[in-house]
């Protein structure tokens, strides 16, 4: 979750604190900042500027001659985006000027024979945002022979990562909430004292949800005489400051309030709604939906999807519900009537449909983590007058809507837990006035507990799915009150550990001591590495392997063994242990031994003079007694067992070892001479 | 024999013998031929008895200033045998240092190994057990009792390897929370290390199958200052008494208060003073305490990646060193038994 600063600052009448502060804040609360982003202004030398006539250049497949002006001047470029378009208002770069996305100074040059005084420029050109496939076009908010900069400063976003538990933080609402209650700052909400639309009107829409469980709650509001069009700048930065592509300002107004409070929408063209109706119902067998990302999916029949009739009697489905919109119902250049739906859908059933096509949207990362079951009516209302706005238009009095708000269950709660679990005091009144900022309803009550301790009824706010617990109640207080207030005790406790060593130290240290070293293979091997190191056969095997080696569990340590001995042909001799699980029954843990080498001399030269191929190596799985061992000053060898060849000695074959990380090495290249 | 000598001893000759005897064993030839019971001298002195006490009194002091002659080179060419013997044992067993020797194997623990010994040193030392767990799990285990709900986003932060009979490898240690609580009573203090498993890309931070530590504490009486008390024994035995450290709210769903924690500390390899986070932590979720059917009793548990601690303070740039078996970088940890 991005959070541009300046926008987050909208929330309070309060100037908020400068990034450090504000970061450690955010941290404090459990809002784990993942890092700052410092964006930059427009560059400089960039002005907007007005696209009066585009004409394709003979001879060329796609560029143009465009004539631009601005105030006092008409200039021509030329242009290959293929968005060119008079009347438009572009970005023009002037000569002279140097942008982010482009190497060099932009200048006056002849391309194909026609002179180019600037450029027209994209926005990952002007390091907006990443988007490079036409020029960046703005509305009518602005006028030609702007400068850029001054329309477009720079930005600071927090990033955050969120956990799953934080559903109501998934937006700049909901972190300012969070930050509000943390300082004791009033939250202005964006959806307050809008008009929310009247039921009883009617607007010619119609909601046939045959599934309320998946669907709990649809609304439809009406935008009469929008013209599509770029947003305003405004809106533009925002967008491009979470990360988003700004496209049209009603689709980007759908996409703002996503993240401004966290209800997805989605706005479609009345057009494509066969007589102004919704339906939400489950798919039927073979039913397909072509997506907003062109990609055409077969329907599953768990799926929930957003339907309407079609001319012979029929349905079809239009939007894969709280994922991803159809392709078939979006908003084009030439929409003018628009029904706005902001529905709440069953967590469950997005993320099994997200998942089943491997779907990955903003709306399905907030549907399936929890929506704010009241929220729908103030978004509708929040973004059909915010399309209004930015796209003209009138917002139809009447509302079309089903379900209804909800309270959550009241969590009994006793102050006095809060030492109990956390260690420390917090006065019942502060306790109160966290919990109450935090949007719960408390309720003192009076009742008190056999041990004299009051109980609270605290009703938690409905965007928060995370308090339903006493625990969770407390988890609250704390975290407003801040951990750092956490002390440092041991608790008294009569515990006597049983002397035990399941982790087999005394078996390693004597492993090693006698001159093994120990390693640490995979658990996971693979049937060929199995049946080659002559392992029972794979018992356990994994539905989803990160390849065929990978792909069941060991059932003796030796594959792995064989594949620290493989890993390491340039050694003159080795000597492995591991000591680790095996899934074989019934042994439940398995330790093994692997050797190679060679018998050193009586003089103690040291020789690895090729005797044999690896695939010769014995292995054997043992159990070294000091009796058989070679405690007696001998290197590791087996009498029968042959040395590895020499032949990669001083040339490690391994290809997987980064250069960055030399490994200290003393392994020796050679048999020392003798004197 | 007019002399009466029972026969003739040339002592000239016989002294030049055993001065030139070139060995212990022909030296000890002469003794017994001469001085021997059987000997020339014996045999000499017994012919005494058959002369005239005048010519026996002249006799005897010839044979015994001849067989002390004998005696006295016998003697005298013994110890420079005996010198010669010594000398040439001390010149044939004399010792070049500059040979090269025999190396005695060396082996050497695991740096994981190493590290989690470490940390059970610690652990042990503030009284807590350690006990270990199957790294092949239920879906119960690992995820229902500790409160994963099905389908619940949580389980996306856990790619979980799923085997063919609907089992899983463990993703965490914390399954060990619930095996232990089943079969035991409070109050207690446990410590878990073990293998984890997440099915994800595998890269330079993250691997498939890597090590945690887990620690749960629970008893009458136990609060979140408890747990903070204990990350900071554990930040003192390992890093020096008095260490700072940090816990910030976070959620896991198995915990109720939860928290992040990290130690302030000196990174050895850069210099820079800075929060190493290690893990997480919290007061145990109830509906942990539910699933194993304690009552009354609250508890803490944190839990870290082993890795981590491991990779950091010695500067080991990949987390893929710790399973290649490379004998250049295991070799690098020994002598630390």
């Amino acid at each position: 979750m991005r959070v541009p600063v300046s926008w987050l600052q909208e929330f309070f009448d309060e100037e908020l604190p400068d990034v450090g502060r504000l970061t450690d804040l955010l941290s404090g609360l459990g809002l784990a900042v993942e890092t700052v982003h410092r964006l930059p202004p427009a560059p400089e030398g960039v002005i907007v500027a007005r696209v009066e006539a585009v004409e394709p250049i003979p001879g060329t497949n796609d560029l143009k001659r465009a004539v631009v002006t601005h105030p006092g001047a008409s200039v021509q470029v030329v242009c290959g985006a293929p968005n060119v378009a008079p009347g438009q208002l572009g970005a023009l770069a002037r000569p002279g000027a140097r942008l982010p996305g482009v190497p060099g100074e932009v200048g006056t040059r002849t391309i194909q024979g026609v002179e180019s005084d600037g450029m027209l420029a994209s926005a990952k050109e002007l390091g907006l945002y990443d988007h490079a496939a036409g020029i960046v076009t703005f509305g009518p908010d602005v006028r030609a022979g702007a400068p850029l900069a001054e329309l477009w400063p720079d930005e600071t976003v927090i990033e955050l990562e969120l956990t799953p538990n934080r559903a109501d933080a998934f937006s700049l609402l909901g972190v300012a909430r969070d930050l509000g209650a943390k300082l004791g700052w009033r939250v202005k909400h964006p959806a307050a004292g809008l008009d929310a639309g009247d039921p009883a009107v009617d607007d010619g829409l119609a909601i046939e949800v045959r599934d309320e469980a998946a669907c709990p709650r649809f609304t439809l509001r009406r935008v009469d005489g929008v013209s599509v069009g770029p947003s305003p700048v405004w809106l533009q930065r925002r967008l491009a400051a979470l990360g988003l592509r700004p496209r049209n300002n009603v689709v980007d107004v759908t996409n703002y309030v996503t993240f401004e409070l966290g209800q997805p929408s989605h706005a479609y063209d009345v057009r494509a709604l066969e007589g102004g109706v919704v339906q939400v119902r489950r798919a039927s067998a073979g039913e397909s939906l072509e997506l907003l990302n062109e990609d055409t999916i077969e329907l599953h029949a768990e799926d929930l999807v957003i339907a309407t009739p079609t001319p012979g009697g029929g349905s079809k489905a239009i939007g894969l519900a709280g994922v991803m919109g159809g392709r078939q119902d979006s908003v084009v250049a030439d929409t003018g009537q628009v029904a706005l739906e902001v529905a709440l859908f069953d967590p469950v059933t997005v993320r099994r449909a997200a998942k089943r096509h491997k779907l990955v949207t903003d709306a399905r990362t907030r549907f399936e983590r929890g929506v704010d079951p009241n929220l729908q009516p103030l978004a509708s209302a929040r973004a059909a007058h915010l399309i209004a706005e930015v796209a003209g238009g009138v917002v139809h009095a009447g509302l079309s809507a089903t379900g209804r708000d909800v309270t959550r269950p009241a969590v009994a709660f006793r102050p006095s837990r809060v030492h109990y679990l956390m260690g420390f005091e917090v006065p019942p009144d502060t306790q109160r006035a966290y919990l109450e900022r935090l949007g719960c309803a408390v309720d003192p009550g009076g009742a008190t507990e056999e041990a004299g301790g009051e109980v609270w009824r605290v009703t938690p706010p409905s965007w928060r799915y995370d308090i339903g617990l006493e625990e969770d109640v407390i988890e609250e207080v704390a975290r407003l009150h801040g951990y750092e207030h956490i002390g440092s005790t041991v608790p008294p406790m009569r515990f006597v550990p049983p002397a035990t060593d399941p982790t087999h130290r005394g078996l390693k240290q004597r492993l090693a001591a006698l001159g093994f070293q120990e390693t640490i293979t995979y658990v996971f091997t693979g049937d060929a590495e199995l049946a080659r190191s002559r392992s029972p056969e794979a018992v356990v095997r994994l539905e989803d392997p990160q390849g065929v080696d990978r792909a069941a569990l060991r059932t003796s340590l030796l594959p792995g063994l064989l594949g620290a001995a493989a890993a390491n042909r340039a050694e003159p001799a080795l000597a492995f242990f591991e000591v680790g699980a095996c899934s074989s029954p019934p042994r439940r843990r398995g330790s093994a031994c692997w050797l190679a080498g060679r018998r050193c001399r009586a003089s103690g030269a040291r020789t690895c003079r090729a005797t044999s191929t690896p695939s010769r190596a014995a292995s054997r799985r043992w159990l070294p007694s000091p009796a058989r061992g070679w405690s007696s000053g001998r290197p590791p060898t087996l009498s029968s067992t042959p040395a590895w060849p020499r032949r990669s000695c001083g040339r490690a074959r391994r290809s997987g070892t980064p250069a960055a990380f030399t490994p200290r090495s003393r392994r020796r290249t050679s048999c020392p001479p003798r004197s | 024999m007019e002399d009466g000598r029972p026969e003739g001893l040339d002592l000239e000759r016989e002294l030049a013998g055993i001065a030139s005897a070139t060995d212990l064993e022909t030296l000890q030839a002469h003794r017994v031929r001469l001085l021997g019971k059987k000997g020339v001298i014996t045999a000499r002195l017994k012919g005494l008895g058959a002369l005239s006490p005048e010519e026996r009194r002249v006799a005897g002091q010839a044979i015994n200033a001849e067989k002390q002659a004998l005696e006295a080179a016998f003697e005298r060419r013994r110890e420079e045998l005996e010198r010669e013997a010594v000398a040439r044992q001390l010149a044939s067993e004399s010792l070049d240092v500059t040979l090269p020797g025999t190396r005695p194997p060396t082996g050497g623990l695991h740096l994981l190994t190493l590290v989690t010994n470490r940390l059970l040193d610690v652990f042990t030392s503030l009284g807590y057990e350690v006990v270990t767990g199957p790294e092949l799990e239920t879906d119960r285990y690992n995820f229902e009792a500790l409160n994963f709900p099905p389908e619940h986003p949580a389980r996306d932060t856990q790619d979980t390897f799923w085997t063919t009979d609907g089992r899983l490898l463990r993703t965490h240690t914390s399954p060990m929370q619930v095996r232990y609580m089943e079969t035991h009573e409070p109050p207690f203090k446990v410590v878990v290390p073990g293998k984890v498993f997440r099915n994800e890309a595998v890269d330079a931070t993250h691997e498939a199958q890597f090590n945690q530590l887990e620690a749960l504490v629970v008893g009458e009486r136990v609060t979140m200052a408890d747990l903070r008390g204990a990350i900071d024994e554990m930040a003192g035995a390992l890093i020096g008494a008095g260490t700072r450290t940090r816990l910030l709210p976070t959620y896991f769903p198995f915990v109720e208060p939860g928290a992040e924690f990290a130690i302030w500390w000196t990174n050895p390899r850069t210099g820079q003073e800075e929060w190493l986070e290690l893990g997480g932590c919290g007061m145990v979720h109830p509906r942990v305490f539910e699933a194993v059917g304690y009552e009354g009793v609250t508890g803490f548990a944190f839990g870290f990646g082993i890795e981590r601690l491991a990779m950091v303070p010695y500067g080991v740039p990949d987390i893929r060193y710790f399973y290649q078996s490379d004998m250049r970088v295991l070799r690098q940890f020994r002598g630390r038994l």
